[in-house]
């Protein structure tokens, strides 16, 4: 089985963790991204979200839990092609999260480019912007590392 | 790329093997969002649909650039399925009529 193991700064990842669990139980039993059931029949609309909201928290929790003690103690996170999935998920969620509710001032094109010019936010801001680009960092290292066909 | 590495490459065969056809009733259309990642985008569509490398990113940039693209077409039960899935991924899809037929 591929497995990447990845030392992070716990100085400069720590503070994030807060914001990410925050926004991640902010999430609760809402959907990340809006979606749209009109051509779903109306019966199973709700079944089809719930199952949508489980899947999203089953993620959710595989990407906290890499954040455990061991983290703290040793600064790594293990990635392997049983949490990937998952990971790669979660991480599109807390991110469509962290864009609608808490940096929906900022411009999409600064988003995408990531060209943000950090002063001129506050410190708020600064750390959930700080949190939207490491969950894309996570992202990039696992389609680099674990599906390196698609990189 | 080295000598060496472009004497060993191989070109993929075809992709005649891929589950799509873009004809049926409905439509799976995803629609752009400014959040996720090309490489993510391109990654979901490799696993959902099965596509090569090169269809997955064409429909990434018809994405992108144009706003929409339809990736699958066949019958309602299969396109819901592709839509879960992709909705799971956390890509906007929806469903639609496919008024061409």
């Amino acid at each position: 089985m591929k497995r990447i193991e990845v030392k992070l700064s716990l100085a400069v990842v720590a503070p994030l963790l807060d914001v990410i669990k925050a926004v991640s139980e902010s999430l609760d039993d809402q959907l990340a991204a809006a979606v749209q059931l009109e051509r779903i029949d109306v019966d199973l609309r709700k079944a089809w979200r719930d199952e949508l909201v489980a899947s999203q928290n089953g993620d959710v929790q595989s990407l906290l839990a890499l954040f455990d003690s061991d983290f703290f103690a040793s600064g790594v996170v293990n990635f392997d092609e049983d949490n990937a999935d998952a990971i790669l998920r979660a991480c599109a969620a807390v991110r469509l999260r962290l864009k609608d509710h808490y940096l929906n001032d900022m411009a999409d094109e600064a988003l995408e480019s990531g060209e943000v010019a950090l002063e001129v936010l506050t410190v708020d801001q600064r750390r959930y912007f700080m949190c939207y680009l490491f969950l894309a960092t996570v992202q990039e290292l696992v389609i680099e590392h674990l599906e390196p066909s698609v990189s | 790329m080295t000598i060496d590495e472009a004497q060993t490459t191989t070109a993929p065969i075809s992709e005649t093997a891929e589950t799509t056809a873009l004809v049926g009733p409905w439509k799976v259309v995803v629609l752009n969002d400014p959040v996720n990642l090309m490489s993510y985008v391109v990654l979901v569509f490799r696993k959902v649909f099965g596509f090569g490398e090169s269809r997955a990113r064409k429909h990434m940039l018809e994405v992108h650039e144009v706003g929409r693209s339809i990736v699958w077409c066949g019958l309602r039960e299969q396109a819901e399925h592709f839509a879960f899935i992709l909705q799971q991924w956390h890509l906007t899809a929806i469903l639609e009529r496919n008024e061409t037929d």
